[in-house]
């Protein structure tokens, strides 16, 4: 390839995606964050004030309370999707009729809009139109505040974005399974390993990385959620359901605190920035192993 | 897969393939005859069927349920939603009255394919130059490399303000370009990794024939390395158009003009524009959601193989 590198030829070819990444990409990512060192708002210009921003977000209880948000939905989603989808992956590798159109069914929510998905659900968790307390309200049990009460949000968040990845997380687990070597569940199985010992001792093991490579995925998955909680309830009532991204939204764009929502914005980032060092590390010792 | 050809839940099963290269199984429970050994197994392979379609019908129920509202009268969505004798199609020709859908469709179809084309262009330009050409300083050559995946680490919401100004600043607020640009270049960082990965995997005696043939760069790579690359190229250019079709946030924020709406962008508003017709509002998400899940069903494997990419090795 000697022949053809000379400068103005890789210039060529570089030079377009630098262009536009460094414009639309790396300088945006810069100026949200010296936007975040202001009190810009509305049409006022904006001042320098240091950290204030940051200051004051430790005494904004709505910021604190979509942290917390996100950390449940986080929490219930990931320990319920991990073992839930692993568990469905086992099940697609036994032998099923019509195996492949179960997988692709379940894999159906993962390319429908998020914004369609918050739609549809509203249709669900609703306390008075949803099916949900249409069929639990028939047997006794009193009207649930699915979405739109005090506390139960973010569950029923969870539980959405649950509906929408188990079947993208069952097919990564899929694909993991079917890449384990053959001879080694027949040696185990030929040691006398019961189906439990040869899932406990074998199995998971050997899927380490991948459980790892799931569990990665989900988390920015959720660092994601905004438009469930706009379709559902709009971080409603006061805020009581915003998650971090929303809520940024909300500062942002609603609220035009362009100086406060920037630095929720580059919290965001950084809890991006460290799932992704946490995702590249068992990336790496996945290709060493 | 074989599961097609198993039969029989309520006859027991012909000896299986499977098990017969695994006759270990069978050994280590001695006591059992074989009648029970085979009863046994006919039982749970029914258990473990009958787990796998109950999940998977709870998770199509939601879609189901849509669907039979779509043909609910209203007033009945809120009084007795199960009934079906009072099923009609009016709502759908409230929907269709109401929802530019040729128009959104249009709008989606232009923004995804301008925005794939250029996004998926000029990293496969940068992608090829990264991996294959020669730099006086290999050091410049990963850092740009790095820079690139770089973009991997930040949400984009980080970029939803700042863009929204730039897009301003630059007089394109408000038209197209204002969300094809930004779709094009947060594409970048993905589309690098994917395309980098596949080149350096790739041997460059083609190319190198070619060029001994007295090809040119652009002969090069459009017609030796292109032609090589079509799979991840498909793959590459399925998650775009997914992520551009789905896309909320920055379209939110950057298209205020109706006329410009992507589907995205219109779903967002039903809840508004329909309010309490949810039969109507039913029939609209149904609308949406058939074509996405039909041309899903068409390209399935395509898609899921997109959408896992960079997850799933091999």
């Amino acid at each position: 390839m000697i022949w053809l590198s000379s400068r103005w030829r890789i210039a060529v070819m570089v030079l377009p995606a630098v262009v536009l990444f460094t414009l639309f990409f790396a300088y945006p990512v810069l100026y949200g964050v010296g936007y975040s060192l202001t009190d810009a708002q509305g049409f006022s210009a904006p001042r320098l004030i240091g950290l204030d921003n940051y200051a004051a977000l430790g005494d904004d209880p709505f910021f604190w309370l979509s942290l917390k948000n996100t950390v449940i939905i986080l929490v219930v989603s990931v320990a319920f999707l991990v073992p839930a989808s692993f568990a469905l992956a086992l099940l697609m590798q036994q032998r099923i009729r019509a195996a492949g159109a179960l997988r692709a069914l379940l894999f159906g929510p993962a390319i429908v809009a998020p914004i369609l998905v918050g739609l549809v659900w509203v249709f669900i968790l609703d306390p008075r139109v949803g099916l949900l307390n249409r069929l639990l309200v028939p047997l006794g049990i009193p009207e649930i505040q699915w979405i739109g009460g005090d506390s139960l949000t973010p569950y029923s968040i969870a539980l959405v974005f649950s509906w929408a990845s188990i079947g993208f997380a069952m097919t990564i687990f899929y694909a993991g399974l079917q890449q384990l070597p053959d001879d080694v569940m027949e040696a185990s199985s030929l040691d006398g390993a019961t189906r439990w010992q040869q899932l406990l001792h074998v199995t998971v093991p050997m899927m380490r990385e991948t459980i790892g490579i799931v569990s990665i995925l989900l988390v920015t998955n959720v660092f994601k959620i905004f438009e469930l909680v706009y379709m559902l309830t709009g971080g409603g009532p006061v805020h009581r359901s915003e998650t971090l991204v929303s809520y940024m939204y909300f500062v942002t764009f609603t609220s035009q605190r362009y100086g406060a929502g920037m630095a929720i914005a580059v919290v965001v980032l950084v809890l991006g920035a460290l799932t992704s060092l946490v995702y590249l590390a068992l990336a790496r010792r996945g290709r060493s192993a | 897969m074989t599961s097609a050809t198993v039969t029989g839940r309520e006859t027991a099963p012909p000896p299986a393939p499977a098990t017969e290269r695994r006759p270990g199984r069978v050994r280590h429970r001695p006591t059992r005859s074989p009648a029970a050994e085979r009863r046994r197994r006919v039982r749970t392979r029914i258990i473990v069927a009958g787990i796998a379609y109950l999940v998977t019908f709870l998770v199509v129920l939601p879609i189901l349920w849509i669907v039979l509202l779509s043909f609910q009268q209203s007033d009945q969505i809120l009084s007795d939603p199960f009934s079906v004798q009072t099923l009609t199609l009016e709502n759908y020709r409230d929907a269709i009255a109401t929802l530019p859908l040729v128009q959104m469709y249009k709008n989606t179809i232009i923004i995804a394919a301008v925005a794939v084309t250029i996004g998926t262009t000029v990293s496969f330009m940068a992608s090829f130059a990264l991996t294959r050409m020669v730099f006086r300083r290999r050091g410049v050559q990963s850092a740009l490399l790095l820079y690139f995946l770089a973009g991997l680490a930040v949400p984009v919401y980080v970029l939803l303000f700042p863009v929204y100004r730039l897009d301003l600043a630059l007089g394109i607020f408000g038209t197209y370009a204002a969300v094809i640009l930004p779709y094009a270049v947060v594409s970048i960082p993905f589309n690098t990794l994917l395309l980098t990965g596949f080149l350096r995997g790739m041997p460059g005696e083609l190319e190198e024939a070619a060029i001994i043939d007295g090809a040119g760069l652009f002969r090069v790579c459009w017609s030796v390395v292109l032609p090589v690359m079509r799979p991840i190229l498909a793959t590459v250019v399925i998650f775009n158009v997914v992520y551009v079709f789905n896309e909320f946030p920055f379209v939110s924020v950057l298209i205020n003009d109706p006329d410009l709406a992507t589907v995205s962008l219109a779903v967002s508003k039903f809840q508004g524009q329909y309010s309490v017709n949810y039969g109507g509002m039913m029939a609209a998400a149904t609308l949406v959601l058939l074509p996405q899940l039909a041309i899903y069903a068409v390209l399935q494997r395509h898609v899921i193989a997109g959408l896992t990419a960079g997850a799933v090795k091999g």
